[in-house]
């Protein structure tokens, strides 16, 4: 025990199953918080696929955590579709292709509702404290309890907005944005779906689906894009 | 066998502390820093002023204490735990980790390893505050910057000679790019952009930059912000807790391969032992 050789290790490797199971059976003690399913070999499995085992299958999260949407943690880690594909695309560490770009366009632009009185500005000092607010959605070891405070866009984490203040730059600069694009319906209706699904124009943007994943309501963003496109706003001024 | 050890023991212990003095955490960063000009190793210069006054020195000492003191119901030290290089060495155990214990089975962490130790060799079981009580002011983040510390200055190195060190490392690559939640994050939302990309204030590290990496995964370090020591799998949580993720058990497979592959992408830069983060 004391030296360990490479053909020790080897031998090891080669019993672990039987090792392990012996353990269980016998009743020896093993660390309960480090004991993985005796019945699994990780040395069997793809990288991959001992990922999602990890995930879902070793005991390693509180799947049953409860989120303030009302399910799960397992919901929360299971991958709808764009996830899957936008995972991949990450992994491989190159470009989207064209053909896949297109179709996450597709199926993101699928997703946006619209307000039923129209693409109309909101309240922008409504829509400030939105855009500076990291709160909500939050579980792990500390949940967020969403009768203490209203969830917020999170935008200030990525985006520099009004001069007044330090925002983050994983996106791009967003202050002056309505002085410099203009408030053209065309423009407005843009700014909405961005915000909604940024994957209708950016296919595996780093960006949230803030409509798409109900994290904002529909008149939550109205007031976030009257921050962003009123002349009064600071991010204009 | 023990007898063995016991006697090699002062001589590792005398070693440590000449290696320790040779080169400072401080020295280690300002030479990355000075190498690779990246604004994530120098975004906080009042840290860098304190890290020769850091207060985890102190945490370490009460760790040595706690290390050596025959203590739980089987009232034994921790002397006899073997972190991978042998029962009783520190020296250079902890940038070796995670990494295959035959004893177990597994490939573990070094804070599993710890937990482990703590059980076999002091009896202590998942009920004691001892094993359940991880972050803060306890026991256990005094050991691990203690054990951490016999580790500073020396090149991340964790073995990949077992099949399951491997897989553990490439499941952890898996998901560190695996989108999930209501935001869609992966690690790599936040890790893998240009040097200098900030989250509202915040440098992100890059995890494709060793010279960030190496001090991005410096743990324990003491968080000014939390006026605590931390640790790898407290940083594992805090991330996962702004991903909207679940929460994770300590010691769990995924913080294990998470922890695996962020290790070997420091491979080869020095350890900053203990490291002062925000
Ligand atoms: C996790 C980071 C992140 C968050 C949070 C985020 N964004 Fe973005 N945003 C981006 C990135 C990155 C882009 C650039 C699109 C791309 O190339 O992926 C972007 C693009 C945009 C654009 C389009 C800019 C253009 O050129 O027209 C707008 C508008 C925008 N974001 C608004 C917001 C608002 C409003 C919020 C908050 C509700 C928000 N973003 C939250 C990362 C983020
Ligand atoms: C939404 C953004 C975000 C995501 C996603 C994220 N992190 Fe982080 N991470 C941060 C921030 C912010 C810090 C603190 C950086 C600082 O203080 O300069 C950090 C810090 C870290 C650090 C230590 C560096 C330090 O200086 O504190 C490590 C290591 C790390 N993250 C790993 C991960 C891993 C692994 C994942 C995926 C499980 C992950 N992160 C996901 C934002 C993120």
């Amino acid at each position: 025990m004391l030296h360990k050789t490479p053909i020790s290790a080897a031998v090891a490797a080669a019993t672990l199953t039987l090792f392990t199971a012996g353990c269980t059976a016998t009743g020896q003690v093993q660390p309960k918080a480090t004991e993985a399913p005796a019945q699994v070999d990780y040395t069997k499995m793809k990288p991959q696929e001992l990922a999602e085992y990890l995930v879902f299958q070793s005991g390693s999260y509180d799947l049953a955590q409860p989120t303030q949407e009302g399910t799960t943690g397992k919901d929360r880690l299971t991958q709808d579709e764009l996830q899957k594909v936008c995972s991949q695309v990450a992994r491989s560490g190159k470009e989207i292709d064209d053909k896949t770009a297109e179709r996450i366009n597709k199926m993101a632009m699928a997703t946006i509702k619209y307000p039923e009185g129209g693409i109309k500005l909101g309240d922008w000092r409504k829509g400030r404290d939105i855009a500076w607010s990291g709160f909500g959605f939050r579980t792990a070891h500390n949940p967020d309890d969403h009768n203490r405070g209203t969830p917020g866009g999170n935008c200030y984490n990525c985006h520099q907005l009004a001069a007044d203040r330090t925002g983050g730059t994983i996106g791009p600069s967003l202050t002056g944005y309505g002085k410099i694009r203009g408030s053209s319906p065309e423009m407005l209706k843009y700014a909405y779906e961005v915000i909604y699904n940024p994957h209708a124009y950016f296919a595996c943007t780093q960006m949230p689906r803030s409509g798409a994943k109900g994290l904002l309501t529909q008149q939550q963003i109205l007031d976030v894009m009257a921050y962003l496109f009123d002349p009064a706003s600071p991010v204009n001024k | 066998m023990i007898k063995k050890a016991l006697c090699a023991l002062p001589l590792a212990l005398a070693l440590v502390s000449t290696t320790s003095t040779a080169k400072a955490p401080e020295d280690i960063l300002d030479e990355l820093a000075a190498k690779s000009k990246s604004p994530y190793l120098t975004q906080s210069p009042q840290n860098r002023m304190m890290m020769p006054d850091n207060p985890a020195y102190d945490i370490a000492a009460e760790g040595e204490q706690l290390f050596k003191q025959k203590r739980g119901p089987k009232n034994a030290s921790l002397e006899q735990c073997d972190f991978g290089k042998g029962p009783g060495v520190l020296k250079g155990a902890y940038v070796e980790l995670p990494r295959y214990f035959s004893d177990t089975g597994k490939v573990m962490d070094f804070e599993s390893r710890l937990v482990y130790c703590m059980k076999t060799l002091q009896g202590y079981t998942d009920n004691d505050p001892q094993i359940r009580q991880r972050h803060g002011n306890t026991d256990i983040m005094k050991l691990t910057t203690y054990i951490a510390m016999q580790s500073n200055g020396m090149p991340w190195n964790p073995p990949m000679n077992h099949p399951l060190e491997k897989a553990m490392r490439d499941a952890g690559e898996e998901l560190f790019y695996r989108r999930a939640g209501p935001m869609d994050f992966n690690c790599a939302t936040c890790h893998t952009n240009p040097s200098g990309t900030r989250i509202r204030a915040s440098v992100l590290p890059n995890i494709k930059i060793p010279e960030e990496w190496t001090k991005a995964i410096s743990w324990p370090a003491y968080r000014v912000g939390h006026e605590a020591v931390r640790s790898s799998q407290h940083r594992v949580l805090e991330c996962l807790w702004q991903m909207r993720y679940p929460n994770l058990k300590p010691d769990s497979d995924v913080n294990i391969a998470l922890i695996s592959f962020w290790t070997d992408r420091a491979r080869g830069q020095p350890a900053i032992l203990p490291d002062m983060k925000r």
